[in-house]
Formats: structure tokens, sequence, C-alpha cells
């Protein structure tokens, strides 16, 4: 290859407009910071509402949390109520009749998603339980079709976000000395509020960016962006 | 410029403003704005799939049918869909690598121009058709109460092996004909040819990461030249070593292997050989090594290349073809291969021949080429396609002797040259039957269209041609469930065509899947014991662990090589005052014989040489654009005596001066939304001529004249400028420099 010959190019006097516009741009940025009566970025993502250790290995005393071992992140949200073709009963299936959420949400500690359980296990119980009532009428005439009902989903996240119920549910559930299975409602409740008073699910945590780093810094969880965003 | 009120000041304004806002805000952003309640629908499985669990991937082994390569592959699927490809780690032909052609194989699964429902033509058109139709239809026209002659029927496909070519063949037997055509415009029988007259053996074993320097006349080893993942690996090995490798590569325009070189050589098309017999010239009467491998009559063909000779006609400086010589003798074991652009030619078989006798001279057989064995299984062993079947369906189609034909896997109409008329010819057969995926330039002029399962819903078997000392036969399972309920496997499809000729034969057999699993049970040791009868069951944690694998290992007994030189003068080609240039038209990584063209991350990935995307260019030297008037992106007409074409240039040093070269590829008139209309098809402007020896397309030797269209084209093009603007990003020095610094390498 041959080299190149050496010529000078005078650089154009459009990069200074630039460098000023850039300049002015910090600027901007510093002023409508300050300007707008909100903790800065910075503070906002980095500060936890709770001075706590934030090592994974330092679990907190019983009196910080909701549970043994957690700092619950702050913020709630009024979600909308939303119309499912069948209303499901969270609260009678889990504070009346004692049903674990792993039962019928049984992929939330194998996989990223939680799954929707799948229809025919509805039917395990159904197709002999509450029978003669609207809602399982309603339910087994999907089944008789060889269709699942076309559930809404509540609680959503950006595609540019990954979110994974099996890491949380090992730090918080598995991981925890302190915790039993029995109680994995107190875990899910961080994220979806208390799920035991609903009947249809309506979402009750804002699970914005904030929401998660600020539990991220209570409970020791992980800064680095591609674990989130990859 | 813009009459807009709204000018540039106040959109950077408001982009200030409102970038500011969005920064502050994003952390706590409303989630109205990122996600949504009830928006989606999230419908579960009716009843648990086994091995799913939702967000989880699983990984599946199959086989990539993107070139004829036959890489092993890894599918990720989840929740029934296949999302991400990747190779298969315990394959030894690729060993858990992939291209990008093979990456972009999803493309080809999910795209939205597939063929879905069968077609058959009424009143001159293709109409929607069932299945039941269409092979009634079939069946009446080449059943057995058909009365259609045997010979009159003909399959013509692309490169296939494994049981699908068991079955081909059975139904070939069964109709009573032996008319195969096989095409394959990007081949290498030449190569083969040669080296089963000179070692006894077409395909032995190549070792690039044995050879201390590689000498490539054009084998473009790192994009498309017989098994590039492979060879990929070997080559990382060979310049990775504790002496570097050196690797020299001379062509008439530089591939992706010849942009890797050490030092690339521009040679006038269709001199390589002579290049070679040069080579041998210097090493035998400078360099002094000793020649009596080589039997007399050779010794004199090769006397009579001098240097200056020899320089002359290839257009090659002397000094650098002693120093190319120089290096090949100090550098030993070296390895001396030859693709495409020396093959391509009248004389491509004795220019072949010629590299391979540099070969013998050089010691390097048993060395960097090492014996290798005829496949154990012979009836599943490649069937390499080339561009002789081409010519002889040209003939056959054209003189009437064919009456029904049955195509799948290629594309003819699209690479058969204009100057074959094979439209004509191919309306002209009363009856012809399209296996397809999408609706290519052949499969538009079928009779009958039969929608066929994408290579990741299929069942099948594969042997590639090119195997390295561990054969074996790679598996392809459907990585998942078909997309469209119409389309059918295409191993399904030859069985029924089977049953439909020799009834009773099949009946036991459901489906292709049940047929693989039976005809690898008939192997003893596969799947039953050595000494197992016949009608023993099947070890099927065996047959899914093969599945598991991908692949099933294959004992493979090495043969001796058997060397014969015996090479005959090369006559360069004359100078041809109407058309003075050469026509290149090279295969490319990417969009390859023109059958990824359809696939929108091949047509985006820049070429990698040009950078240019989505559309067709011309490469030429810039002595040859100066003499012509042109600058970059201007259109060039390109006429040869067969035909015309005009397309944007690039101009660039990595080609020869009597050199044209436009990628295959592009130049669809079918083929879906993304191909079609988009840029010039090389391969139709090609003369007629073919190698000799071997009866292959001289798709290398078409004389072209050039001009200027006289007005600018529309090319693409990643990185506008090429120059480094004097501010040394990359510091470069001379060649010359180079060796006053640090002496002769």
């Amino acid at each position: 290859m041959e080299a190149e010959a050496e010529t000078c190019h005078p650089r154009p006097r459009r990069s200074l407009a630039l460098s000023l516009w850039t300049a002015m741009m910090v600027v901007a940025l510093i002023l409508g910071n300050a300007l707008l009566a909100k903790p800065s970025l910075a503070d906002e993502i980095m500060t936890p509402r709770k001075q706590v250790p934030s090592a994974f290995s330092g679990w907190l005393d019983e009196d910080v949390g909701p549970f043994p071992g957690v700092v619950a992140p702050e913020g709630t949200y009024e979600g909308k109520d939303v119309e499912q073709p069948i209303e499901f009963p969270h609260d009678l299936h889990t504070a009346t009749n004692k049903i674990n959420c792993l039962y019928c949400h049984t992929y939330a500690r194998r996989s990223a998603v939680a799954g929707i359980p799948p229809t025919s296990k509805c039917m395990g119980c159904h197709s002999i339980i509450a029978t003669d009532r609207p809602r399982i009428k309603q339910l087994t005439e999907y089944w008789d079709k060889g269709q699942s009902p076309p559930w809404k989903k509540v609680h959503d996240l950006p595609d540019y976000v990954r979110f994974t119920h099996e890491r949380h549910l090992k730090k918080f559930l598995f991981d925890n000395p302190d915790m039993t299975v029995e109680r994995v409602d107190e875990v899910c409740a961080l994220c979806h509020g208390d799920v035991t008073k609903m009947t249809v699910a309506k979402k009750q945590k804002p699970l914005t960016m904030g929401f998660c780093t600020r539990c991220h810094q209570a409970n020791g969880g992980t800064f680095d962006c591609q674990k989130c965003h990859k | 410029m813009s009459k807009s009120e709204f000018d540039r000041r106040d959109f950077l304004k408001v982009m200030g403003v409102s970038g500011v806002a969005a920064t502050v805000a994003g952390c706590d952003m409303p989630s109205y704005i990122t996600s949504e309640e009830g928006a989606e629908e999230v419908i579960p499985y009716l009843s648990p799939e086994e091995y799913v669990i939702p967000g989880v991937g699983v990984w599946y082994a199959s086989t990539c049918l993107q070139c004829p390569a036959g890489c092993g592959i890894r599918g990720r699927v989840r929740e029934g869909r296949v999302l991400k490809l990747e190779g298969n780690p315990t394959m030894s032909l690729n060993s858990g690598k992939l291209c990008q052609m093979g990456q972009s194989a999803l493309q080809s699964h999910y795209n939205p121009d597939r063929l879905t429902t069968p077609l058959m033509r009424k009143d001159g058109a293709l109409a929607e058709a069932t299945w039941e139709d269409a092979l009634a239809l079939m069946e009446e026209k080449t059943g057995p109460s058909s009365g259609i002659s045997g010979h009159r029927f003909a399959w013509y496909t692309g490169s296939v092996s494994g049981h699908q070519n068991v079955l081909l063949k059975a139904h070939l037997e069964a109709m009573g004909s032996s008319n195969h055509f096989v095409h394959e415009v990007i081949n290498t029988r030449v190569w083969q040819a040669v080296c089963k007259e000179m070692l006894g053996q077409s395909m032995p074993t190549l070792r690039i990461d044995k050879a201390g320097l590689v000498l490539s006349f054009g084998a473009d080893f790192l994009g498309t030249w017989m098994s590039p993942i492979q060879f990929s690996a070997q080559y990382a090995a060979f310049r990775s070593g504790d002496e570097r490798g050196m690797l020299i590569q001379a062509e008439p325009s530089m591939s992706l292997t010849g942009a890797n070189a050490d030092l690339w050589v521009a040679v006038r098309p269709g001199t390589e050989g002579i290049m070679a017999l040069g080579l041998a010239n210097v090493l035998i009467h400078k360099e002094r090594m000793d020649a009596s491998v080589l039997p007399p009559e050779t010794q004199e063909l090769i006397a009579r290349y001098n240097v200056s000779i020899t320089s002359r006609i290839t257009g090659i400086a002397g000094d650098r073809l002693i120093r190319i010589a120089r290096h090949l003798k100090n550098r030993s074991p070296s390895l001396v291969l030859a693709g495409g652009p020396a093959a391509g030619h009248t004389t491509g078989f004795e220019a072949v021949q010629a590299a391979m006798m540099l070969n013998i001279l050089l010691g390097n057989v048993g060395e960097t080429i090492e014996a290798n064995a005829d496949f154990a299984f012979p009836q599943l062993a490649a069937l390499g396609g080339g561009t002789t079947d081409l010519n002889r369906f040209a003939h056959a189609a054209g003189s009437g002797q064919l009456d029904a034909l049955f195509f799948d896997g290629s594309n003819p109409l699209f690479g058969a040259p204009d100057h074959m008329n094979l439209n004509e010819k191919f309306d002209a057969i009363p009856f012809k039957v399209a296996f397809s995926t999408f609706m290519d330039e052949t499969t538009a002029r079928a009779d009958v269209v039969l929608p066929i399962a994408s290579a990741i819903e299929d069942w099948g078997t594969h042997v590639a041609a090119y195997q390295n000392e561990q054969h074996e036969i790679a598996f392809q399972q459907p990585l998942m469930e078909p997309i469209h309920p119409l389309t059918r496997s295409f191993g399904d499809l030859l069985l029924a065509l089977n049953a439909m000729r020799s009834p009773g034969t099949y009946d036991e057999i459901d489906d292709y899947y049940g047929y693989l699993q039976s005809a690898l049970g008939a192997i003893p040791g596969v799947l039953k014991g050595e000494d197992a009868a016949e009608d023993d069951p099947l070890d099927i944690q065996l047959w899914n662990q093969i599945l598991q694998d991908g692949r099933l290992e294959v004992p493979a007994e090495t043969s001796l090589f058997t060397t014969s030189v015996s090479i005959k003068d090369i006559t360069s080609p004359p100078t041809d005052e109407a058309f003075p240039y050469y026509l290149v038209p090279t295969p490319r990584s990417s969009l390859y014989d023109g059958r990824h063209a359809n696939l929108p991350w091949l047509q985006e990935a820049p070429d990698q040489i040009s950078k240019v995307v989505w559309t067709s260019w011309a490469e030429i030297h810039p002595v040859t654009a100066s003499k012509l008037g042109l600058e970059e992106g201007d259109l060039i007409r390109i006429t040869s005596a067969s035909g015309v074409l005009e397309v944007p240039v690039y101009i660039f040093k990595g080609i020869h001066t009597d050199v044209v070269c436009v990628p295959m590829g592009q130049g669809h008139t079918e083929y879906g939304r993304y191909a079609k209309g988009r840029g010039v098809n090389p391969l139709k402007i090609l003369d007629p001529g073919e190698d000799t020896r071997t009866g292959e397309l001289a798709l290398y030797g078409t004389r072209v004249g050039l001009a200027a269209a006289g007005r600018a084209g529309r090319m693409v093009k990643m990185g506008n400028t090429e120059s480094q603007h004097g501010r040394k990003i990359v510091a470069t020095i001379t060649a010359e420099q180079q060796r006053r610094n640090e002496g002769e390498s």
C-alpha cells in the first residue's frame, strides 16, 4: 500500500459554530437541572432513600424492610383498571385459598418471565371445582374451543429493558436464609404490590428506571448498564 | 435550500431544549410513555409444551444450507420460534463458527415473500391451487399411466447430498431417466478434476495452518471458495503461529482473501497458469530446485517461460516474480491454491494444473496437501454442481429432448448468460414443476409451483463435498414448526413422488423423518449393533444423541496419493481491439451467486471491498477511470459481444488496469421485494466459452469494451471518503520504504 500524501485541509469555520453550540448545550443542561426543582439525574439514581450497606452480603435488620434481607423500593403508582377476558380473582386464590404464587406462575423461578399459567393448569382444578360459577363457565368455554383466554398484559417493560424474575427470586427468596418459599407473595409484592388484595392485577409500582435503581442501590444490586440494557 | 421559516437555527434550539427536558426527566419518566398496561395480549399455552419454559432459549442443532459448504449450525429457539443461529461447535467442519450468509438464514425463513400455497398455471398465469390438484396434475403428467418416456424426464437441482440424493436417484430410476442436472455457479469442479488427475483423489485435505506461505491464484478461501469457515480457522492459526505465515494472492481483482494478503498481485486474466509456470522456471533455474519430480516434457515447457516472457504475458514485474519464487522456496512447506478466476477460462484446467505442479515441485503434496478418503457411503456423498450442467441442460431443452422437468434449489434462468436463450428453451419444455421457497426467475416460469418448507423447518442429511480428515454426516432438523401451514417438506414430497412411481415400496414409512430413522438404522453400527437383525429396534438414545450433536461421525480410511504430472501449454488470451477489457463477475460472501439477494441483512451489509450496499457497482482501476473520464458513482457502459450493462463505478487500486469487476448477485427480475429490480447481473452478458477439459463455463473469459455512459448513477456506500486527508489515522508507508527499512523479508 502506498503512503498517503500529506495534504493540508483547513478546518472549516462551521466547526467553531458547532463547538459553541455544544458548549451552550452543556450549560443549558446544567441550568435546566438546577432550574427544575428536582434532584439531579445523578442524585436520583445514586442516592438511596435510606442509608443502608449496599454490598450483597450486607443483609439488613428485620425492621428496615418488609421482610428480612430487603429494603423495599420507594415509589407508588396508580395503575389503570385493565379489563381482562375473565375477571380473575387473585385474592380468592392467594388470600382465601392460600395458593402459592409460584404454583401458577411457575416459570418465575426458572426464567426471565413469570409466565401466565397454561390453561390446562386452570382446568386441572376447575374441571371439578366451582364449575357452576359464571367465570369458570367462561373459562370452560375457552377450554372447550381449544383456546386460551387472551389475557391483557398489565406489567410491561420497554423492549430495551431485560428484567429477569429468576435472578430476583434467587436473591430475595432462595438465597435468603431468613425467607421461606411460603412467603413468596411478599417478594412479588416489592414490584407488583399486594396481589393478595386484588382481583385482576393492577399496576401499583412505577417500574421506572429510578424505581429499579433505588432498589438496586439499597439492596446491593448491579449497576452494570449492560445487565439490564443488553 | 429550504424556504421553510423553520430554519436550521430554530431546529437546533428546539432540539436543545427538548433534549435537556428529556434527559432530566429520563429516569422517572411516567411509565405510560415506556410501557403500556393492557395494550398487549399475553396468551398462555393451552397445555404446556414439553421442554418449553417461556423466556428461556433452547439450542437445537441443524445444518446450514445457505451455500454448499454444509456447516453445522445451532438455533436458539424460544417459545417455539427460532431467534438466532450460530455455528455448531461439535461439527469439525466449522467448529462453532458461522458466516454472515449462515446467520441470515433466519431472514430466508421469516421472509415475507415466501411461497405459501401451491400455484398452477391457468390461462397463462400462475394461480392458487390445492395440493390435491397440483399432485394430481403431476401424476397425470409423470405418473405410471402418463406414458412419459423416462429419458424425457429430468431433475434440475443445486448441489445435493445425503438421503435427499438417495431419494432423487430412486425417483429418477423409477422414471427410467438418468437426467439429473446439478447446477452451481460458484464451484470447484476444475480444481477437483485437476486433483483427481494429478493426485489421484478429487478432494485432498488442505492444511493452510501447516503452511509457511500460501500462494493463491484467485482462490477466495476466506470468502466463497470451497469451505471458507473451516479455512478461516486454519488461516487464523497460520497467521498466529511462531512464525507468521505469509499470504500472496494473485488475481485480476481483489477478493476478501486478497485484501488480507501480505502481497497482492494484479495478474492479467487468463495468465495465472503462465505465472505459475514462470515461478517454476525461477525456482528451477535461479533457485536451483530439484526438478526431477517433474517429467521432462513439463520441464521443457517450464523452461520456455523465463522471467522476461512471463513478465510480458502476465503483466507482473520480473523482480516481483523472482521475489515470490524466493519466498516460496524459503518458507517451505508452502501451499499453492487456484480458484475461480484462474479456472474460469477456456484454459482453466491447464492453469490449475500449473498451480498444482508448483505444489508437487515444492514438495507440498503430503505436507500441506494431505491425502483424504472417499466418503464411506458413496450413495450419500455430495453431488457437487457446476456450470457444465447448465450448458448440458440448455442443449437438452433447446433440442426438445425434455417433456417434463422438476427443479429444486437452483435458479438456472438467473445464472444463465443471455447467449444461451434459456428462457425460450425453458418455456418450450411442456411440463415444469418448481419445488421452491421463493418466486425466483425460474419458478415464475413453471407450470406447477410447490411451496416447500424452509431449511429451518425441514429434515435432511447432508454430506459436505469438502470434508477434512474427520468425515461426518450433518443432520438438518426443524428448529420450529412450519410458519405457513400449506408448505411441505421436500423429503416428504420426494417420498410421495417415489410412492407414486413405485407403489408399495414406501408403504411402511410415514414421513421423511421416519425414512431417515429407518435408513440410518439400516447402516450397521449406527443405530443398532453391528450384528443386529433387520427387525431389531433402533437405539433411540443413540438417535437422540445424533440429533443433539447434529452430526454423525463416519470412518474414513485414507487412500494414498498417486502423483502424475502432464501439463499442456497455455495459450494466453489474444488482444482484442473491439473489446480490450476483461469482465470479472466475482462472487462475494454475501449475495453469493444471487441466491441471497432477497435477504435485507446481506443487502445492507457493506461489501467487503467497496462498502457499497443494496445495489451493483463496477470496480475499475484509477488509471482506467481517468482514461475513460469517469469519477466514482458515474455510470459506465460495459459492452460485450453478448450484451450491455450500465452500472455506477467504484474506483480503487486493487484491480488490474485491463479489468472491470462487477460482483454477481444483483439484477433479479423476480425474487421478492428486496431483490427485484435492483442492480445488474453480470452473468447475463458473458460470452460463450468453456474450459476445454471440464466443460465448465469460462466465467472470467468475457472480453468487454468500456465507455462512460455520460451521467451519474446512484450508489450508496458506507464511509464517504477513502482518504485520511493527511490525519494519519492509520499510518502507512510504501512497500519500497518498508524494504529499505527492514530489508528483504
